[in-house]
């Protein structure tokens, strides 16, 4: 919210911040009220005056332009050329001077214009960056004083300060209320403003019969009738007001009561009384599917449970929110029907927000105002109507108010305030500072006060709030610091946390970057990547069959909770693959997402892709296939895991990025809980990607479900181990890892580990067969194995081997 | 006779060993003169044609030139290895400046690694982590929060809905009222994790990350508050950053406080991270609003608590530097290793 300092120094003496903006900053920060900019309005000004056109001549050498003799308070009058067409001798203008520095960097110079000096130049509004239309300069009022600064003379010569007010400080979104916070903060008193009204002899109900039938949702409504009012523009003083404080003149009554909401934060509404239809006003809920055109002319279809101010026929203001077209002050208005309600913060705020209309007045409502206010702001707009407009007031107000807010008083012990914020509290500094703020001490006792909050106030309702209110006034800086005793038991963190960590530690160290994607992303995306998300089921992810949307997604590019890590992973990819990263890997933990039952499942996954190799110096041969390379990195953290068993087995994967010949599936433990995968040649081909790229991911959740486990460590032998190659020619169906496990069991006491080493076809071997070769390891706990033993080993495997797979 | 033809063998065999030129030729040379069948050897058969009482002088003076030889051997072999030795090392030479066989790094997220470090820290203290469903009811998300559902500050979050009753958390307080549900008192917890606003530009990520403390035990106190998160400040940036809290709004926590700490890139002069005010915020806190307490079925007479807040990716920008939200989820290769 925007505060102007000239008008808040109507209310409280801030006289003092005008030089010293920091010390106020300080004090409102302090206070709570964060300052997110102060703004010197003046700045644009220096050196520019009030000119007083003595003498008007025209230009020697250019038939449109003048030359001017102007005072401008100096002892010599200042000779200035211009260009325009609507001044004359005798007008007050605005004359920037040499060394004047007008909005867009305009530096005014002395200078000489077709041969004739001219020393400043006469100012139109656009040029002075001032609201308002341009059409040739500005010629100020005839009692302007020449010589006296522009700013002051306009009072523009104000400090606009930018607040960010937090929800529960709703008073403090006006200047009478901000001027309240100062006036507790710096002990000054608040000065009220003037609401003297004449009143004429006639009622409201003489035109128009109030009535509320909605008293939830509106606890006040009151309404007042001003005849034979002038509409017309604003004097200099009121746009100035609303201007500084960013808010547009209309004309004299609509500026008045935009005055008032900023005036005193009670937003207001006037209607044209001779369009308020059949004599009668009603505050209740409108009809579902009722029509409305705002003043601005959009229209909106309403719901039953928006609160409608209506005539006999229709809704002329949604309460709160925003006036009708069709009952709206225009030029020929001449009497007026004046609305000051309190309208509570839900009707207000669910209105706005589903019709999407938000205004100054919706927003000061929905985050409540004060309910006693009301007459005051109705006396207090009648009488600058009367000042500014002219009119008859009628002579009573109709205040329609069946059950009066009673706020709930407020015991405290200052004691506790005192243990809450970690220093003594003294009782009468306590009540004093409460006082100050407005509360009023109903019963004393000891340590235990009450407290009636003020009716502006609607945030203090407990104990707690009071204690927040004497720290926050004391000072927050008052608070000592101390670190609070641990007599208990810490508890063991989150398992989950344990084991990501555990994960992302350990494959930082394999060569993968750990990624961090959004968990959104766009559906069409996802549905093009991945095909049918149910072709995750085969290789044991829990899927469903509708996705998890998101009601209001930032964009269709993030409208879904992800299913599966790999299409952020490969988006990944294709982000570094464009910034020329050809060859990186990566990983992420993260949670994929499901509908299942009325909510949602959640599921911690491990995704990893990796994509293109170094052109290695040392390879002689060509590298190993890099999906490869990944399940290797797989299994050395299933071995981190103490993992015993897994197995991969050869998936026909049905998912449109896998290559549905080049992917496996992880059985861990008896359970199928991932994949690994080379890129699908069509998904690479239509990337343009040239490198290999292999994707894995798990159900992290099940891959770690008994981790941490603690290594169970064997007797190692003493004896040495021998190295035996062994070669076979099989049947190319036959997996290398197949044939691995037949050789390991032959011997399962003396063999050690078994290793393919080679493998090849073609040349001499006949087709469809290959040949294996793996380096057998052969150690014996208890003595050294003999070359008669190794050759019976030996030969026994080979006899084993081709009894098995010929 | 015979010893001189011993005579003869042993000085034919010393200049023949003195000038080897190399190990090779130098060991053939002893083959021939000292070897099981070399020259002294088959001088030792024909000692039978001498007579009985010569044979051990003979015997002797055989062995004496035998040992000569064989220590002339040993002398010779070693300056001729290390003259090889020598030789070859002048040629045998690898430039080490070559790469070896290539070893991809790794590292850690940015966003994870900041979590761990303040777990760590703050575990120091007895805090343990706890986690919750990124997809939260509104309850947890809200309601238990004291934000029933016309309350202001439900503007200030801009809210991811799902299904009715389901919302994605626009913060980590959630975990704190699942964690109350579910454990014992006193306790003190810590949860990391995803949150979700809907709001995107150069400061603001759709997706962010927040860590929460939450401490309820029979007496806590602002004072304890302020401790605490003074000691935690310190040791994430280090010992000479100071706190400051500024009073605000937050609707569970009463009182409640933003959190301050001076600039740690300026140390308080004032630069373009702190925008010149010497101050950077880095947080809420607050002591837990009763109605939270009560909303998680303790009775807040028995029971008190703080809570504090930090969003990670400040934390992180602050520390490192990192110039732009952005690159947090961008994932680029290029910004993951400089966290190696």
């Amino acid at each position: 919210m925007k505060v102007s300092l000239n008008w808040l120094n109507d209310y409280v003496d801030v006289s003092e911040f005008y030089k010293n903006t920091d010390a106020l900053d300080k004090i409102l920060t302090d206070a709570g009220l964060e300052v997110d900019g102060v703004e010197d309005m003046a700045k644009n000004f220096n050196h520019v005056v009030v000119g007083h056109i003595k003498t008007l001549e025209k230009h020697p050498d250019a038939d449109k332009l003048t030359v001017c003799s102007v005072d401008v308070g100096a002892e010599s009058l200042q000779q200035i050329v211009c260009g325009a067409k609507n001044h004359k001798a005798g007008d007050k203008v605005v004359a920037a001077l040499p060394g004047a520095v007008l909005p867009g960097d305009f530096k005014i110079k002395k200078s000489k214009i077709r041969g004739v000096e001219s020393l400043g130049m006469l100012c139109s509004t656009s040029e002075l960056g001032l609201p308002g239309d341009s059409d040739g300069i500005t010629i100020l009022e005839a009692d302007a004083e020449p010589g006296k600064s522009f700013a002051e003379h306009a009072r523009l010569n104000d400090i606009v300060f930018e607040l960010s007010v937090t929800a529960n400080r709703a008073d403090c979104l006006s200047h009478i209320g901000l001027a309240r916070e100062l006036s507790c903060l710096l002990d000054k008193p608040l000065k009220y403003p003037a609401l003297d009204v004449k009143t004429s002899a006639f009622k409201v109900s003489d035109h128009v019969k109030v009535e509320l039938k909605d008293g939830v949702n509106c606890p006040r409504y009151s309404a007042r009738v001003v005849k034979g009012v002038k509409v017309g523009p604003s004097p200099a003083w009121l746009k100035t007001r609303l201007e500084q404080v960013d808010i547009n003149s209309v004309n004299n009554i609509v500026d008045i009561t935009n005055f008032i909401m900023l005036e005193y934060g009670q937003p207001m509404h006037s209607f044209d009384l001779k369009n308020i239809n059949g004599g009668i006003l009603n505050v209740k809920q409108v009809s579902e599917g009722e029509t409305f055109i705002s003043l601005d002319g959009a229209e909106y279809k309403l719901s039953a449970g928006d609160l409608g101010i209506c005539d006999s026929e229709r809704v002329v203001a949604l309460a709160g929110v925003v006036g009708g077209q069709n009952s709206g002050i225009s030029d020929d208005t001449t009497d007026l029907l004046l609305e000051v309600a309190h309208f509570t913060q839900s009707t207000v705020r669910k209105t706005s927000r589903r019709l999407g209309i938000s205004t100054d007045s919706s927003y000061r409502f929905s985050r409540g105002t004060d309910p006693n206010i009301v007459t005051d702001a109705m006396n207090r707009a009648c009488h600058l109507i009367q000042k500014l407009c002219g009119g008859e007031v009628s002579e009573d107000i109709v205040d329609l108010y069946p059950n009066p807010i009673v706020k709930e008083p407020i015991t405290v012990n200052t004691n506790y305030a005192g243990e809450r914020l970690g220093y003594k509290v003294e009782g009468g500094d306590f009540n004093n500072w409460m006082k100050r703020l407005g509360c009023e001490l109903v019963k004393q006792d000891g340590e235990v006060s009450t407290f009636n909050p003020p009716s502006w106030r609607w945030d203090l309702e407990i104990k707690e709030d009071l204690v927040e209110e004497y720290g926050r006034l004391n000072g927050y800086d008052k608070i000592p610091e101390s670190l609070p005793a641990l007599n208990y038991e810490p508890l063991t963190h989150d398992p989950g946390y344990i084991q990501d960590r555990h994960t992302y530690q350990f494959f930082s160290k394999q060569g993968y970057y750990q990624s961090v994607n959004y968990n959104f992303l766009g559906e069409e995306y996802l549905n093009n990547f991945v095909g049918k998300v149910a072709g995750f089921k085969s290789c044991g992810f829990k899927v469903s069959d509708e996705s998890a949307k998101l009601q209001n997604p930032l964009s269709e590019e993030y409208n879904v909770m992800r299913p599966s890590l790999a299409p952020s992973l490969f988006k990944n990819l294709m982000t570094n693959y464009r910034s020329g990263i050809s060859s990186s890997r990566q990983f992420e933990i993260g949670k994929v997402f499901g509908v299942e039952g009325d909510g949602y499942f959640e599921t911690r996954h491990l995704g990893m892709i990796a994509w293109g190799q170094k052109n290695e110096l040392w390879q002689n041969n060509k590298p190993a296939p890099l999906v490869l390379s990944l399940k290797e990195s797989v299994e050395n953290f299933l071995r981190s895991l103490k993992a015993k068993s897994w197995v991969w087995k050869t998936w026909n994967s049905e998912l449109s990025y896998l290559h549905p010949g080049k992917s496996a599936t992880l059985f861990f433990e008896g359970k199928n809980i991932g994949y690994i995968g080379e890129i699908h040649p069509k998904l690479k081909d239509d990337s343009k990607i040239r490198e290999d790229v292999a994707f894995a991911e798990f159900n992290l959740e099940l891959l770690m479900r008994s981790f941490p486990k603690k290594p169970k460590l064997s007797e190692i032998s003493k004896y040495p181990a021998v190295e035996r190659d062994f070669s076979f020619v099989v049947d190319k169906s036959v997996a290398s890892n197949e044939l691995k496990q037949f050789i390991t069991k032959t011997q399962k006491d003396l063999i050690k580990s078994v290793e393919v080493v080679d493998i090849f076809s073609g040349d001499k071997l006949p087709e469809g067969k290959h040949s294996l070769t793996y380096k057998v390891l052969f150690q014996d706990m208890n003595t050294t194995l003999t070359d008669d033993v190794i050759k019976k080993l030996h030969s026994d495997i080979l006899n084993k081997v081709s009894a098995k797979f010929s | 006779m015979l010893e001189e033809k011993v005579k003869l063998i042993y000085n034919s065999a010393k200049s023949a060993m003195s000038a080897a030129i190399d190990s090779k030729s130098l060991y053939d040379l002893k083959v021939k003169f000292i070897g099981k069948s070399g020259e002294l050897s088959l001088v030792m058969k024909e000692m039978g044609s001498l007579p009985k009482e010569d044979r051990p002088g003979f015997g002797k003076v055989v062995n004496k030139y035998k040992k000569e030889l064989e220590n002339l051997y040993n002398t010779c072999e070693e300056s001729l290895k290390n003259k090889e030795l020598s030789e070859k090392l002048a040629v045998d030479t690898l430039d080490l400046t070559l790469p070896g066989p290539h070893q991809p790094v790794g590292s850690v997220h940015p966003i994870p690694l900041v979590i761990d470090e303040i777990v760590d820290i703050l575990a120091r203290l007895g805090y343990s982590v706890r986690t919750g469903p990124l997809i939260e009811k509104d309850w947890y998300n809200f309601e238990a929060l004291n934000i029933p559902a016309d309350h202001p500050a439900r503007d200030e979050q801009d809210t991811f809905y799902m299904k009715p009753g389901y919302v994605l958390r626009t913060q980590t307080s959630p975990v704190q009222i699942h964690t109350l549900e579910n454990e014992s008192l006193p306790l003190r917890v810590l949860s990391p994790g995803s949150v979700f606003r809907s709001d995107s530009d150069i400061s603001h990520s759709p997706n962010f990350h927040q860590i929460e403390g939450l401490l309820v035990d029979k007496k806590v106190s602002m004072a304890d508050l302020k401790g605490t998160i003074n000691f935690f400040v310190k040791e994430f940036f280090d010992s000479s950053i100071k706190i400051r809290f500024r009073p605000s709004f937050f609707p569970f926590t009463e009182p409640s406080a933003e959190v301050d700490c001076s600039c740690p890139i300026c140390k308080g002069k004032g630069c373009r991270m702190c925008k010149n005010t010497g101050w950077i915020e880095i947080g809420g806190c607050g002591l837990v609003n009763p109605k939270v307490l009560t909303s998680a079925k303790i009775d807040p007479d028995q029971w008190q608590g703080f809570a504090f807040g930090f969003g990670i990716e400040r934390m992180a920008i602050i520390k490192y530097g990192v110039s732009d939200i952005r690159l947090f989820s961008d994932n680029n290769s290029f910004f993951l290793k400089q966290f190696v």
